[in-house]
């Protein structure tokens, strides 16, 4: 199993106002100033000593080539290492050939010239130095250190914000993320992948794997797996993978029960049950397929059958239901019991319900193939049969591999591969109203 | 040649907008995907070693069979039908299989039919089946090793007939010509989003944009020079790092004093810079060395600049020259160009080289694949392509020091590293560009497509 990027929570920086005399602010001011000159003075010397190893290794082979004495020296960063990086290893280099008993001089009066070009290749840092002593002496010495990868951010602004949290990052592919326990902040989440479902709980901080419990199958998985993590009211959580049904019962020891069953999905989360009429309804993912087959219980109406879909919302309209399949034939269905209606709106496949207490309650949220290979989502209201879009855009760090509606139904969790780590994200995407 | 970009650039404006109507982001099942290739392979086992090494070759093969390991983006050694593995001693390796995966005829997956594959592929390997691992001499680049299309897992009937576990099986093959797949049902890995591949082979660069430009193919190879002026567009072009060495290759090693000294000459003479700017309307990179600088992260350390003045000093030390026939592939016009190129550079320094599209040459213009985007492994293929003997070593000083060794027997003359370049069709989603230049569409899809 890969390692997971922990979702650190952000400590509160901010302190909230001070009531307190001038005599007593100063010296709290002082201290602060010089408490964060000293984390901010800190910061580089402590990354300076990431490469202090890699720095004395490299000093000591031109060293042991040129011996003590005046060289010129010339660093080149030929790599992707940032500006504040580079400049922490070039100082870093010349102080650790100082020590070596090495003289910076003019390249006129020097006995040798050291051309130091810090390079990279797949999975490492090369730093390279060609020494030249004479028109035909010359030699190179090099040294390397392993690479490591960076993070991302997003942003945006209008009448109803949609706003994105990150819930869970790892390497793998996430399938869906359930949030369990959560009081300001989610405090005990279950994330699916294709090899288990592990349950997580935030301790100082951390986030602190609590078990991850294997999930059995006898056939392959398709490719672009998909499954849904459903948490329930009698036992922990339901757990639905293309032709395998598993249980978490919950209680002291955590297990996971699982079977080979077709069983229909759920399609209405339980926090929307009941509200505007809604009334639970599932359907049967194809178990070899990435959609779902359209056969639908109980049927819409007079319809026993959707269009395949790979995903569907619901929005109450006072005596019936409309219904939005993404179908597989890139359009999105508008049924509504008795009519079908195939419409082109330009949305990606996934799609999901929020109920909230902005605009008209009951909005649809919709991927957009972005330009690049990244996708957005907006959120979306129907007053009649055509969507209108109602918020801002939120654009994802990569393409959308999934999207569902959470179970209190005000919520949904948007997984995403991010485009430049190639990690796999896990946002919970909240509208605000009159932002 | 113009014609074809101006072409190109109305179908892509068309399209683009065709793009918009429909911008569905999950995979779709079915369709058959089309796709045209130089190369005219002869035979699919992946161990015959008779057939010329190319990145077509290696992607077909991938289509077919499974590595024990694969390479992720980045090129490190990643689970394929090896779940995990782990070193054995200091000259050993054991590979752990993966459970329950079976060849397209049905039979399981064991350690003993894989052992068999490796033992046919790499016939100096000690290997041995031990329960559901294979353990396997080698140093610590065997993983990135067995990453290599030539080490897939087949399973080889007496009849010939090949088996593997790969997305797909075969469905007709005629030898270099056209070989259909189709998607296999019970993959370990899933079905494939494609109903069927449709590979034709033995197809110009012209060709083959025709075919693209036509709609009868949906991936197609770009000629290096070809790509620079494609517009770039990322969901239809893709380009590779420079992963292909354009080398003078030298059917002999080095007679004598003076032949060393020639060679050395010959490669100061070449104008790598002109070459690319004007010959391959700037694709490439100049190369001095064997690996590109993104592969080893030092071959910048050598200068790819030309030196007129000391080749012709150097031709100087040298009393009489013999004439060089310059070998090039006669059915491509640009390495003509290129051969002509060259000899002129080398007439100019007193060296007289004589392009010829014959077979028999004292040297040949040569075009090397890297074999993977780990530097030992790349280094070893071509010392194996040139028959030096093997150099062990782990630093990347271990590695500069192997690569100056290869470079120093003047068996080879590295001119320039190239990418690998393809064009798809509209409708093809999702196929990608493997770090090593080969393509992948086990996970492509056709947006057209009903399932």
């Amino acid at each position: 199993m890969s390692a997971s990027v922990y979702n650190l929570a952000i400590p509160n920086a901010i302190p909230k106002s001070v009531n307190c005399s001038h005599r007593l602010a100063s010296p709290l001011l002082l201290f602060l100033f010089i408490f964060s000159f000293a984390i901010l003075g800190l910061a580089p010397i402590a990354r300076a000593a990431d490469w202090n190893v890699t720095e004395q290794q490299l000093a000591r082979k031109i060293a042991a080539v040129t011996g003590p004495g005046a060289v010129a020296i010339a660093i080149e960063n030929r790599s992707s290492l940032g500006r504040r990086d580079g400049e922490a290893v070039q100082n870093g280099l010349r102080l650790a050939l100082e020590q070596l008993g090495l003289r910076f001089v003019n390249p006129e009066q020097a006995a040798a010239t050291v051309a130091i070009s810090l390079s990279e290749n797949p999975t490492a840092y090369v730093w390279v130095a060609e020494i030249r002593q004479s028109e035909n002496e010359s030699s190179v010495v090099m040294v390397s250190v392993p690479r490591s990868g960076g993070p991302t951010v997003a942003h945006d602004s209008m009448p109803i914000s949609l706003r994105k949290t990150l819930l869970w990052s790892q390497d793998d592919p996430i399938l869906d993320v359930a949030v369990l326990e959560e009081s300001a902040a989610p405090s005990r989440i279950a994330v699916l992948d294709a090899r288990s479902v592990s349950i997580y709980r935030m301790l100082n901080s951390k986030w602190q794997l609590e078990q991850a419990l294997a999930i059995p199958h006898t056939v392959p998985w398709p490719r672009d797996l998909r499954g849904r993590l459903i948490p329930a009211k009698d036992h922990l959580l339901d757990a639905y993978l293309p032709g395998v049904v598993c249980r978490v019962p919950g209680g002291a020891s955590i297990i996971l029960n699982c079977r080979d069953a077709d069983d229909p999905w759920p399609l209405i989360s339980e926090g929307l049950i009941g509200s505007g009429g809604l009334t639970p309804a599932a359907a049967f993912f194809a178990p070899t397929r990435n959609f779902f087959s359209g056969v639908l219980t109980p049927a819409l109406g007079k319809m026993a059958a959707a269009p395949k879909f790979y995903s569907a919302a619901a929005l109450p309209r006072g005596k019936y239901m409309l219904w939005l399949f993404s179908s597989v034939d890139g359009q999105v269905h508008v049924v509504d019991g008795v009519r079908d209606q195939a419409s082109s709106f330009n949305w990606g496949s996934d799609i999901a319900t929020l109920k909230t207490s902005c605009g008209a309650d009951w909005q649809v949220l919709a991927t957009t193939a972005g330009d690049r290979a990244t996708d957005s989502v907006r959120a979306y209201e129907f007053p009649d049969r055509d969507p209108v879009a109602v918020s801002t855009t939120a654009d994802l760090p990569g393409a959308a591999t999934a999207m569902w509606t959470e179970a209190k139904g005000d919520t949904a969790v948007a997984i995403v591969k991010d485009e430049e780590t190639g990690s796999y994200e896990a946002f919970r995407l909240a509208l605000a109203c009159n932002q | 040649m113009k014609r074809f970009v101006w072409r190109w650039l109305a179908i892509s404006s068309l399209l683009a907008v065709a793009l918009v109507a429909g911008a569905e982001t999950r995979p779709q099942y079915g369709g058959t995907l089309r796709i045209a290739m130089r190369e005219a392979p002869l035979s699919l086992d992946p161990a015959d070693a008779s057939q010329p090494d190319s990145f077509a070759r290696r992607s077909v093969t991938l289509l077919l069979f499974d590595t024990l390991v694969s390479a992720d983006e980045a090129g490190r050694p990643k689970a394929g039908l090896a779940e995990s593995w782990q070193p054995r001693g200091n000259q050993s390796w054991q590979f752990h299989l993966r459970a329950g995966v079976k060849f397209h005829d049905g039979t399981p997956l064991t350690a003993e039919l894989a052992a068999a594959s490796l033992r046919t592929s790499n016939l100096s390997w000690n290997i041995s089946a031990e329960a559901d691992s294979l353990i396997i001499d080698g140093g610590p680049d065997l993983p990135a090793e067995l990453a290599l299309s030539r080490n897939a897992i087949v399973k080889r009937d007496p009849s010939g007939t090949l088996s593997g576990t790969g997305p797909f099986h075969i469905a007709d093959w005629r030898p270099g010509k056209k070989l259909t797949l189709a998607a296999e049902e019970n993959c370990w890995r899933g079905r494939p989003f494609l109903d069927a591949v449709e590979i034709e082979m033995n197809r110009s660069f012209r060709d083959q944009m025709t075919a693209l430009e036509l709609g009868r193919s949906d991936l197609v190879e770009i000629a290096p020079e070809q790509a620079q002026r494609m517009p770039q567009d990322k969901n239809r072009m893709a380009r590779s790092s420079p992963i292909e060495l354009l080398a003078l290759l030298f059917a002999r090693d080095a007679s004598s004093p003076d032949d060393k000294i020639l060679r050395e000459a010959l490669s100061l003479s070449v104008e790598r810079g002109s070459i690319r700017s004007v010959l391959l309307q700037g694709a490439g990179q100049p190369a001095a060395g064997i690996l590109p600088t993104w592969i080893s992260g030092y071959g910048f350390v050598f200068s790819p600049d030309a030196n007129l003045a000391k080749a012709k000093q150097l031709r100087s030390q040298v009393r009489s020259a013999p004439v060089w026939t310059l070998g090039y592939d006669g059915s491509d016009p640009g390495s003509r160009l290129l051969a002509e190129r060259i000899a002129l550079n080398a007439k100019d320094a007193g060296i007289s080289v004589q392009p010829t599209g014959s077979s028999s040459s004292d040297l040949r213009l040569v075009r090397i694949p890297l074999a993977s985007s780990d530097g030992w492994v790349a280094l070893e293929d071509v010392r194996k392509h040139l028959g030096l003997p093997p150099v062990k070593g782990g630093s990347v000083e271990d590695l500069y020091a192997a690569e100056q060794a290869l470079l120093g027997s003047q068996r080879l003359i590295p001119l320039l590293h190239l990418p690998v370049s393809y064009a798809s069709s509209a409708n093809l989603r999702n196929w990608s560009l493997r770090p090593d230049g080969t393509w992948n569409v086990a996970d492509g899809w056709l947006a057209t497509s009903r399932p």
